[in-house]
């Protein structure tokens, strides 16, 4: 019994790494579904806006009631969020809040920041580096108006 | 008659050597607006090493170790910036807190150099001068390994690659032409074009990158 246990538990962890593998580089566009948009409602467990990229994690109820799992919401890197102006300091531990992301093309645990609603009905957003730099090429101090 | 002698005296002192000319327009914070790759042609054991390519194991960018310039520009978002200098310039890369400094002298080899970056030896010995208004970087020594993670996935280089950076000078806009020569790995040279866009009032940050939190292994649960 303990060995189909162990036995399992590897072949889980073999997956999970050769999902991890797919991810060959770093590039938004080659690991994330843009296409979609899915929202995923949790509490925030921990906000680490760093370099080279940031991560919030949510801990979200497993259907059926069955204790909660943790999904990851990978963002830009720190820099960029500040020079976008974007008031991360609103996303606080222990908030219940909605955020909107496009999913992963691999891992079903994690997706790339677009949107979160705050507990307050706020929506955070974060025009991306793309509306940045137009911005900038039409002489903004920031993110071009089309921002999502 | 004799104190506007000193004054011209004066100005003459402080103005420096360089920049002059259009060239002093590469000075500033400058943010990616895009690449293009030219055509790649490897070599057997090029197409080899880029077939075996395993990211985990051999992008440096998870230890948080820049693995080329090329792949520093690569990344689309941490700015880059130009300081000219009378005899040397600097580049100050964001990403991976990369600071090269340059000499100018007309007529130095690379390989004659002292390291680019001080505390990155692999990122070669690297010389400037100019041509017209162009700034002309030239690198050798840099070591084998991956040369680039995000543009080409998997492309290696060896240590006999050769480097020519391009800084062409366009108001606010401004042009890095890089051609890498490289007879282990390339059947002709490979030439990728970063263009940038000025950033008014932009500064250099500090990327301070931790081995831990750039792993992939982040993405798998924690047990507590």
């Amino acid at each position: 019994m303990y060995r189909k246990f162990a036995d399992a538990v590897m072949i889980v962890g073999w997956v999970l790494f050769s999902c991890l593998a797919g991810l060959a580089h770093h590039s938004v566009a080659a690991n994330f579904d843009q296409t979609k948009t899915v929202d995923i409602v949790g509490r925030v467990k921990e906000v680490e806006i760093r370099n080279p990229h940031s991560q919030i994690t949510l801990e979200v109820s497993k259907p059926g009631g069955g204790g909660v799992t943790e999904f990851y919401v990978e963002w830009s890197d720190k820099n960029a969020l500040m020079r976008r102006s974007v008031p991360v300091s609103k996303i606080h531990v222990g908030d219940m809040v909605t955020v909107s992301v496009s999913p992963s093309k691999r891992l079903p645990n994690l997706g790339y920041f677009r949107t979160a609603t705050l507990p307050d009905g706020t929506i955070l957003k974060d025009c991306g580096f793309a509306a940045f730099r137009g911005g900038i090429a039409k002489g903004k101090t920031g993110c071009e108006e089309s921002a999502r | 008659m004799k104190h506007a002698l000193m004054v011209a005296l004066l100005i003459v002192v402080s103005v420096p050597a360089y920049p002059e000319g259009k060239r002093v327009e590469l000075n500033g914070v400058w943010i990616l607006f895009g690449a293009e790759i030219g055509k790649l042609q490897l070599t057997p054991e090029g197409e080899m090493k880029r077939a075996a390519y395993d990211f985990q194991k051999d992008d440096p960018d998870f230890q948080c170790r820049p693995a080329s310039i090329t792949r520093i520009m690569h990344t689309p978002s941490p700015p880059i910036e130009v300081r000219q200098h009378s005899d040397y310039v600097e580049i100050n890369y964001e990403f991976m807190d990369v600071h090269r400094r340059v000499p100018l002298k007309n007529g130095l080899a690379p390989k004659d150099a002292p390291y680019a970056v001080r505390n990155y030896p692999h990122l070669g010995r690297s010389a400037g001068h100019y041509d017209g208004e162009t700034l002309i970087v030239q690198t050798a020594g840099q070591r084998a390994g991956v040369l680039d993670t995000l543009g080409v996935p998997g492309l290696y280089q060896s240590d006999q690659m050769r480097t020519v950076e391009r800084f062409i000078p366009n108001g606010d806009r401004m042009q890095i032409v890089v051609t890498h020569e490289d007879p282990v790995y390339f059947v002709q040279p490979l030439t990728v074009t970063f263009n940038y866009l000025r950033l008014p009032g932009g500064k250099i940050e500090k990327w301070d990158c931790k081995p831990e939190e750039a792993t992939y292994e982040r993405f798998i649960p924690k047990k507590n």
